[in-house]
């Protein structure tokens, strides 16, 4: 059998991997929620006898029947059901444990909510202003809030990036100012795999958990920081994950699922179904951002002010960095050469769904406007848009926009390697210019540059008996193919074949450290633990007297001598490493001149790569992001009104499916300085962000247009063409 | 009150299957919980994505839009059966070879619409693969390792077909 693909692939061709919403445990019980249709609203009653009248029934819980205290990944603001008073239009207000789906559905149609509805306030700019309805009494009093009393009454978190010189001195100094303003809406990271766990209260007081959350040890300490128990009575099991891209990295429904265990003294399972995640889990933060960019007589970028304000819902619960700001926007401008920089994100609480963590959280968002604003400026200015981006582009030798001190910067390598794509792509593919003029072309670029961060995890060992190695790692597999990375790097350590090195996931119990898949830090954290352990395996065989074996033969002798040894190691890898990746985009657009249609021909991506741990893996990585991008520039957005999201469904919320897709150009671009043993950059989070912007670019280059707002749709650019008066 | 059943036979996989099931249960629901067969994914449970599709009858049908009931005396097939441990069908080893999937929730969903669509399509182009594929999301990959795993497959099952 030949296994050259995925060290996960064969448990996933065969039906057999199994997720959250896979485990059965014996009398386990099924859970369904009560979600509250207000955005704001006092509690007022909950009467549960008609669904305590369901057979099959076996709790019904509101806020006040659980013990524990509220949860969150930083701040610790969500309760696990609400409690006297809802703040968001599908938050948690009951809970239903039943021996069936269909009983635990039913009973919970049936609990009686009184609610007696409040003022919300829905719009982050308005919450900010000091009249304002509050979302929380006292948000400040939550462990780990990062406001005080003294700050705007809804204000979340509010971060401010600067360097250089005073940017308002330096504006006011340049000849030419553009002030120009976007607006990102929030969006559902897709994955199809709806948030599922199951929990069980063991009769010990022990807490056994199966999540689709990819940072199982994060996980646990959250979790019993909620329940206030020891975080070694808590134990997260394997699984994998069905998708992420940000959005599995929360407790989310795990809390109220160990509630109605803790409750019933039964493992339960809740998987909410596909409408309650697009409507009530955790989508991207919507934000209005503002941009002023100053540029000289010469066309050279001085000065460049951003201010953010950013919707963080109801809730900051599933922000996982300290500040629970968002990192993507200090990379503003990051990609040019700026005298004077300052950035501003304030993130305010809204009664709407609370925010989290999407795919390069917060960049999209500032890349968007940013990377829009500097085409509006170059044509402002009557200069070559790719022109005025490579006159300005940061180079190896620049300190960054906040002071950074990069070891290398490859934008304008990228850059002509994407112009050369789309040069040699130049008439493919286009249907007869014999249209009556219906089609006006356009093509447009964006440049993206984004940090590489470190983190920690530990890898182990297990030689057997069959001269084969197990691989343990504290970490699932949520697509990203880190499992894949791991094998490979153990099979080119040992020069051993990938069919002699099984990645298993371990229980939390098993491995003691791991910051979870996340940042695109996995396989800088992986590859290097993987090779350190494999290291340290070789020195056990050298003291052991097996060097001179063939290796499978030695490994076998060594599983012989010391049956269950094994080799660990741990590895943490510094936050800031001063190293970073590069991509450039250009989409080729037509646009309907009459009804703003836009129909993105081929979309050109060129990504600065180090080592390549898989090719095909991180190809994927690179294509999915692209995709992923599409989806936010031309169609996705989570739709509210008056508070509640509307988009429920994946007919409303459209994803991109592979008959909408353009031809997808990928030109990797070798040759940069990775980190660790394999010389790796990370590639998760890079291709996704600034497709958004080139087809916006190409959309202006088209029919002269200027799309301020994401999705791109055909509307917005038939009223920016009817505005325009074209 | 309480919810009605009814005792059905079907075929499942090639056994012969007797369940009692919830008339409004779905069939995805009753091949995951009551037949244990969690290959089987469910999503959006709207037909959108895909991720449910098993062959009635052999062909590829949403199991979360069809009721258990509705499958009563016919043949269902799920990922399960579309090889053995040891001995894969040739478009699982493709899509494992080429990297058609990541997280793999939308794969056995995707694996069913593929097999079904080679039997009729042995020599598909670019362009009927990617028709085939459009009712399937797959969030994870931008599609083109799918789209390369399909052509592998097709070249993969082509000789055996003399």
């Amino acid at each position: 059998m030949r296994t050259v693909g995925r060290a996960d692939g064969w448990a996933k061709v065969t039906g057999r991997a199994a997720y959250a919403g896979d485990v059965r445990l014996p009398g386990m019980l099924y859970a369904a929620l009560v979600r509250s249709p207000h955005p704001h609203a006092r509690l007022l009653r909950v009467v549960k006898d008609a669904a305590w009248s369901v057979p099959g029934v076996c709790a019904v819980l509101t806020g006040e029947d659980v013990p524990y205290g509220t949860y969150g990944r930083r701040v610790r603001d969500m309760p696990v059901l609400a409690r006297e008073v809802v703040r968001f239009a599908g938050e948690r207000v009951a809970a239903v444990a039943a021996h069936s789906l269909q009983a635990a559905r039913e009973a919970a149609r049936r609990v009686e909510v009184h609610y007696e509805p409040l003022p919300a306030v829905l719009d982050p700019e308005e919450a900010l202003r000091p009249d304002a309805p509050r979302v929380h009494e006292a948000a400040w009093r939550y462990p780990g809030a990062v406001v005080g009393p003294d700050d705007p009454p809804n204000l979340q978190s509010r971060r401010v990036w600067q360097y250089g010189e005073d940017v308002d001195a330096v504006l006011s100094r340049c000849p030419y100012v553009f002030d120009e303003t976007y607006t990102i809406p929030a969006a559902h990271q897709g994955y199809l795999e709806p948030h599922a766990c199951v929990a069980w209260w063991k009769p010990d007081g022990s807490v056994e958990v199966w999540a689709s959350n990819k940072s199982p040890h994060r996980l646990r300490a959250q979790l019993a920081a909620c329940l206030g128990v020891p975080a070694d009575r808590v134990r997260v099991m394997p699984v994998y994950v069905g998708g992420d891209f940000g959005g599995k990295g929360s407790p989310m429904d795990v809390p109220v699922c160990v509630a109605l265990s803790q409750a019933t003294g039964r493992p339960v399972k809740l998987v909410v179904d596909y409408e309650e995640d697009l409507t009530a889990a955790n989508p991207r933060h919507s934000a209005v951002v503002r941009v002023r960019l100053g540029v000289d007589g010469e066309g050279r970028m001085q000065a460049l002010d951003v201010r953010a304000v950013v919707d963080g819902g109801a809730y900051a619960a599933f922000k996982p960095v300290e500040h629970v700001n968002l990192n993507g926007f200090a990379e503003a401008g990051n990609t040019y050469r700026i005298r004077a920089v300052r950035i501003e994100s304030l993130i305010a609480y809204t009664n709407t769904v609370p925010r989290g963590h999407m795919r390069s959280p917060g960049s999209l968002e500032a890349n968007f406007a940013v990377e829009s604003t500097v085409d509006v400026a170059a044509r402002a200015l009557r200069l070559d848009p790719l022109e005025f981006r490579l006159r300005n582009v940061l180079r190896t030798g620049d300190r960054g926009t906040l002071g950074e001190p990069w070891m290398e910067v490859r934008g304008e390598e990228v850059a002509r390697a994407a112009l050369a794509a789309l040069r040699e792509g130049e008439g493919a593919g286009e249907e007869s210019t014999a249209d009556g003029g219906r089609w006006a072309r356009g093509v447009g670029f964006a440049f993206y540059c984004r940090a590489a961060h470190g983190g920690e995890t530990e890898v182990e060992l297990r030689p057997q008996p069959d001269g084969s190695v197990v691989v343990r790692v504290p970490f699932p597999d949520q697509g990203g193919g880190q499992h894949t990375v791991v094998r490979n790097v153990v099979q080119r350590e040992l020069a051993l074949p990938a069919e002699a090195v099984w990645v298993q996931q371990a229980d939390t119990e098993e491995l003691g450290t791991d910051s979870g898949v996340g940042g695109s830090r996995v396989s800088l954290t992986a590859s290097a633990a993987a090779a350190q352990a494999c290291a340290q395996l070789r020195e056990r065989l050298r003291q052991e007297g097996l060097e001179g074996w063939e290796l499978r033969a030695a490994l076998a002798e060594l599983a012989r001598r010391r049956p269950g040894e094994s080799v660990r190691a741990q590895v943490k890898v510094d936050e800031e490493l001063w190293m970073n990746s590069f991509c450039v985009q250009a989409a080729r657009v037509r646009v309907d001149r009459d009804t703003g249609e836009v129909r993105v021909d081929e979309l050109v991506t060129a990504l600065d790569v180090a080592g390549v741990l898989n090719p095909p893996s991180h190809r994927a990585q690179v294509e999915g992001g692209v995709v992923m991008g599409l989806g936010s520039a031309l169609c996705e957005e989570v739709v509210m009104e008056d508070g509640r999201v509307v988009s429920g469904n994946l007919h409303e919320y459209r994803l991109p499916s592979v008959s909408t897709l353009p031809r997808l150009r990928v030109v990797l671009v070798p040759g940069g300085r990775g980190w660790g043993p394999y010389g790796v950059k990370p590639v998760g989070e890079m291709t996704n962000v600034a497709v958004a912007a080139a087809v916006a670019n190409a959309v202006a280059d088209a029919v002269g247009v200027r799309v301020r707002r994401l999705p791109i749709s055909a509307e917005a650019v038939y009223r920016a063409m009817q505005e325009a008066g074209r | 009150m309480r919810e009605p059943v009814r005792t059905i036979q079907l075929s499942v996989n090639g056994q012969a299957s007797t369940v009692t099931v919830p008339v409004r249960k779905t069939l995805a629901d009753v091949l995951r919980e009551e037949l244990r067969l969690t290959g089987t994914h469910v999503g959006c449970e709207q037909g959108v994505c895909g991720a449910c599709t098993v062959w009635l009858d052999g062909e590829p049908v949403r199991s979360c839009l069809l009721l258990a009931v509705q499958a009563e005396g016919h043949q269902v097939t799920t990922v399960e059966a579309l090889g053995t441990a040891d001995h894969l069908h040739p478009v699982q080893q493709a899509f494992w070879e080429n990297h058609g999937l990541q997280c793999g929730f939308c794969t056995p969903g995707i694996l069913m619409t593929v097999v079904a669509f080679l039997r009729e399509h042995p020599a598909p182009s670019r362009e009927e693969i990617r028709e085939a594929l459009a009712g399937h999301l797959c969030r994870c990959t931008g599609y083109q390792n799918i789209v390369r795993a399909v052509e592998d497959a097709a070249r993969r099952l082509r000789p055996a077909r003399g």
